[in-house]
């Protein structure tokens, strides 16, 4: 007979403004059970852990909890429950110790001041109870290492009487002993008939520790399965698959010759980084977050520094110091990080769609600016864009994600530059202007530019580029070309080694 | 009709009002307030607190500060002061001066880019260095007794205008223009804005920073020269707290500690407020104490007015 599940979801639904991001989706935990929860960006992994875990309601659906529906009003409702999450980025007060984090908001107190004796006996109450017994409740937090600094997440979510954990992609910043630590933590956790679900899209870990997966697409549920019965294979099939014809497509452009090639880029971070991209051809960059994308692009143009390695543009050796060099060659770089490395809020439009050109010597007379001509070109290239405002003088702050991100490409391309490198132009913006995005890097290459197009979407990645490298452990695992780039290959090879400590070796 | 709005609705243009309503009060309060000598006078006042302010409004674009200012002014009257009565000649004196400005702005860059330091730790120190350098040089003592070619620039006049107040105005126009107009103008304003994105903008933002310092460092130069020869002497203690007046100017004048936000127009009119409100002050004998604490809530109120206006709205 099997036994009752500590925690069911019964057609969840939940619709965000023009979005529906789950769509009825019943997902069951069982005491002592680790359920893989799987799917690609965007196929509604948090959004059900927030509902789960109290941070927005549902639109439609139940929770049952222990055999009780629930309705969770916060996030502290769910943790009194005993539904603790633990997020991808660690919520810990370097300065404190160990024990202070994990009762933050409940010390232990003896009338006015905290009982340190209780705090430090309570503490290693719940570290020993979680197999962690060998950190020292007094530690400071900001001198632990990463691995041991998520053990005391855990620990802290634990101290709430946690019956069920939900787990963020924990291992994304953890070393491979980290990763084997936190399993025998997972196992422990498993005795004490805690229910665990574990997100992660490293299906190697999913293999391991899991004992059943539960796979999301656009929302929907897929299939559940038992982890014994599903291969790597058969689970990426699940989770990619679908049909894409109609919303990217590739221009017309055949690649001509190369217009900008990297030789054995490496640092730190990197490690013998090698990749060109030609004329007319749009090269995909397909990586997850620390795979070294961004560091690689910078390191092309200037923006961090370089240890190893040669950059040729257009078959001449160039060692560019600064992005301004970059851009004087004509290879321009994009951040995906609009707010914080690309536009400057407070400012206009046009003048955040110049400032690159201006670097150049466009617009400049003397080192005086050409106010006329430059709102002239910017007022041609929104319009080309399509950037939605009713002028050109609006503070970029006011513009929607989706226009900020095509004011970020006019400051690229008002330079008419050779190779644009483009990191994840299309985070965080609407399908709409993805759309508009895809079609206007195809007809980028179609024009004579290289360009190097960086997602951690896959379909976006498979859709619109001619050529995809994969990236993981700050290396190229894989070039594809033609009819290898598939959704299959691209996951296999970026997941392949992203065990984390690969790198170094 | 639309420029008129964006002017209307201007930090400076709420500032200028505050002016006028100040400058009102004081006309209707004292009958020598509005006479031609005492707004002159009150020009005269202003200009070195101005020149000061001006170099102080690019730091501040850049979302720094610069402390050092009133220490610097008067290091560099004792300077010029000194090398006077060792014989060189007053053309010399004055182009070393000016060196002495952009060194002093230099190793404020360098402390602030190539080590990393804050520009307000960096600034404290060079504040405490820069007095005690005064004293140390100065022996402590004021100095007097220059050739009238040097006090021509502190304390000549050009008809009616003094010279001070020229250089003054001519200085702020250059700022004016260098800000408003050319490409090094507007990548001040950058990297005050954002200085990830400046880089990534290809802005060299170490460059600029430098820039910014050597302004302010070559604005007490000019200040400490305009200051001397109107005093007709060096004194060690000269330009005390000027540093704080400079930057209440700036503030008030609608600039942003945060950076990326403010004019010299703003600064002017800051500087003028806080001059206007001396002046009347005096005029209406109100005792020092007392001065101390108005000019502080003018300056309180000049700020909280702007700050209410661009209160965010969340986050």
């Amino acid at each position: 007979m099997k036994p009752t599940p500590v925690l069911e979801t019964l057609n969840l639904t939940k619709v965000f403004p023009g979005v529906v991001a789950l769509d009825d989706v019943s997902l069951s935990l069982f005491p002592g059970e680790v359920l893989g929860l799987v799917g690609e960006n965007g196929a509604g992994k948090s959004t059900l852990m927030k509902l789960i875990g109290g941070v927005y309601p549902p639109t439609r659906g139940r929770i049952r909890y222990k055999g009780e529906e629930v309705q969770f009003r916060s996030p502290k409702d769910a943790l009194d429950a005993g539904i603790s999450i633990v997020y991808q980025e660690l919520n810990l007060i370097p300065h404190l110790s160990v024990a202070e984090n994990i009762f933050i908001n409940r010390l232990p107190r003896r009338g006015t001041f905290v009982n340190w004796a209780r705090l430090y006996r309570d503490t290693e109450r719940i570290l020993e109870e979680s197999g962690m017994s060998g950190i020292d409740p007094r530690a400071i937090v900001g001198e632990l290492p990463i691995g041991v600094k998520q053990s005391v997440e855990i620990a802290k979510a634990l101290s709430y009487d946690a019956q069920v954990l939900l787990l963020d992609e924990p291992t994304s910043s953890l070393t491979g002993p980290e990763i084997d630590n936190l399993f025998s933590v997972i196992r422990k956790l498993q005795e004490r008939g805690i229910g665990i679900v574990y997100v992660s899209h490293h299906l190697d870990e999913i293999f391991e520790v899991t004992d059943r997966v539960h796979v999301l697409r656009d929302g929907k549920t897929v299939e559940v399965m038992d982890t014994a019965s599903a291969s790597e294979e058969t689970l990426v099939a699940r989770m990619v698959g679908r049909d894409l014809e109609d919303i990217y497509y590739k221009g017309e452009h055949q690649p001509g010759e190369v217009a900008l090639e990297a030789r054995g880029i490496g640092d730190e971070l990197l490690d013998d980084v090698s990749f060109k991209v030609r004329r007319r051809e749009v090269v995909g960059i397909y990586g997850l977050l620390g795979s070294g994308r961004t560091e690689l692009l910078k390191s092309i143009v200037g923006a961090r520094p370089r240890r190893k390695g040669e950059v040729f543009v257009h078959g001449k050796k160039v060692r560019f110091g600064h992005p301004q060099e970059a851009a004087r060659a004509g290879v321009i770089y994009s951040s995906e990080d609009r707010k914080g490395e690309n536009l400057f809020f407070g400012q206009p439009i046009w003048k955040n769609e110049t400032y690159l050109a201006l670097q150049i010597g466009r617009y400049t007379r003397f080192g005086f600016t050409q106010t006329a001509e430059e709102r002239r070109d910017a007022e041609v290239y929104s319009r080309k864009l399509g950037v939605k405002a009713p002028s050109i003088d609006v503070d970029v702050y006011h513009l929607s994600g989706g226009n900020q991100q095509k004011v970020c490409l006019a400051k690229a391309l008002i330079n008419d530059p050779d190779v644009v490198l483009l990191d994840e132009p299309t985070r965080g913006i609407d399908v709409g202007a993805k759309l508009e995005i895809y079609k206007l890097i195809a007809e980028l290459a179609d024009q004579g530019k290289a360009v190097v197009f960086v997602s951690s979407e896959l379909p976006e990645i498979i859709g619109c580029a001619d050529r995809v490298y994969t990236m993981a452990g700050g290396r190229i695992t894989a070039e594809l070309t033609g009819d290898d780039i598939n959704e299959e290959n691209v996951l296999r090879y970026c997941l392949q080694t992203t065990t984390p400590g690969v790198a170094a070796s | 009709m639309k420029l008129n709005k964006s002017l209307l609705s201007s930090s400076e243009f709420i500032v200028f009002l505050g002016l006028v309503a100040v400058g009102a009060f004081f006309a209707f309060t004292s009958p020598v307030f509005l006479t031609k000598f005492n707004l002159l006078n009150i020009l005269l006042q202003s200009s070195i607190q101005g020149i000061i302010a001006i170099g102080m409004t690019f730091v501040i674009l850049t979302a720094g500060i610069d402390l050092s200012v009133g220490s610097v002014v008067a290091l560099s009257g004792v300077l010029m002061a000194l090398m006077l009565h060792g014989g060189v000649p007053v053309w010399a004196v004055i182009l070393i001066n000016l060196a002495f400005g952009v060194a002093v702005g230099v190793f404020h860059g360098f402390s602030i880019t190539k080590i990393g330091m804050a520009p307000f730790i960096v600034t404290l120190a060079t504040m405490a260095m820069a007095r005690g350098l005064t004293m140390v040089f100065s022996d402590g003592k004021t100095i007097f007794d220059f050739p009238p070619a040097f006090e021509f620039f502190g304390a000549g006049q050009i008809g009616p205008i003094s010279v001070a107040v020229i250089i003054f105005l001519l200085y702020a126009l250059l700022a004016e223009v260098v800000l408003r107009s050319t490409v090094l103008g507007r990548n001040i304003y950058a990297v005050g804005s954002n200085i990830k994105a400046a880089a990534l903008s290809g802005i060299r933002t170490h460059w600029v920073l430098y820039f910014v310092y050597v302004v302010s460092g070559v604005s007490c130069a000019i200040a400490g020269l305009v200051l001397t020869g109107r005093l007709g002497a060096a004194m060690p203690t000269a330009a005390m707290g000027y540093e704080l007046d400079a930057i209440a100017a700036v503030i008030i004048g609608g600039a942003s500690l945060m950076g990326g936000k403010g004019t010299i127009v703003g600064t002017i009119i800051g500087v003028l407020l806080i001059g206007v409100i001396n002046n009347g002050m005096n005029l209406l004998n109100v005792p020092p104490f007392w001065q101390s604490f108005l000019k502080g809530a003018v300056i309180f109120l000049a700020v909280m007015i702007d700050s209410l206006k661009n209160r965010p709205s969340e986050v």
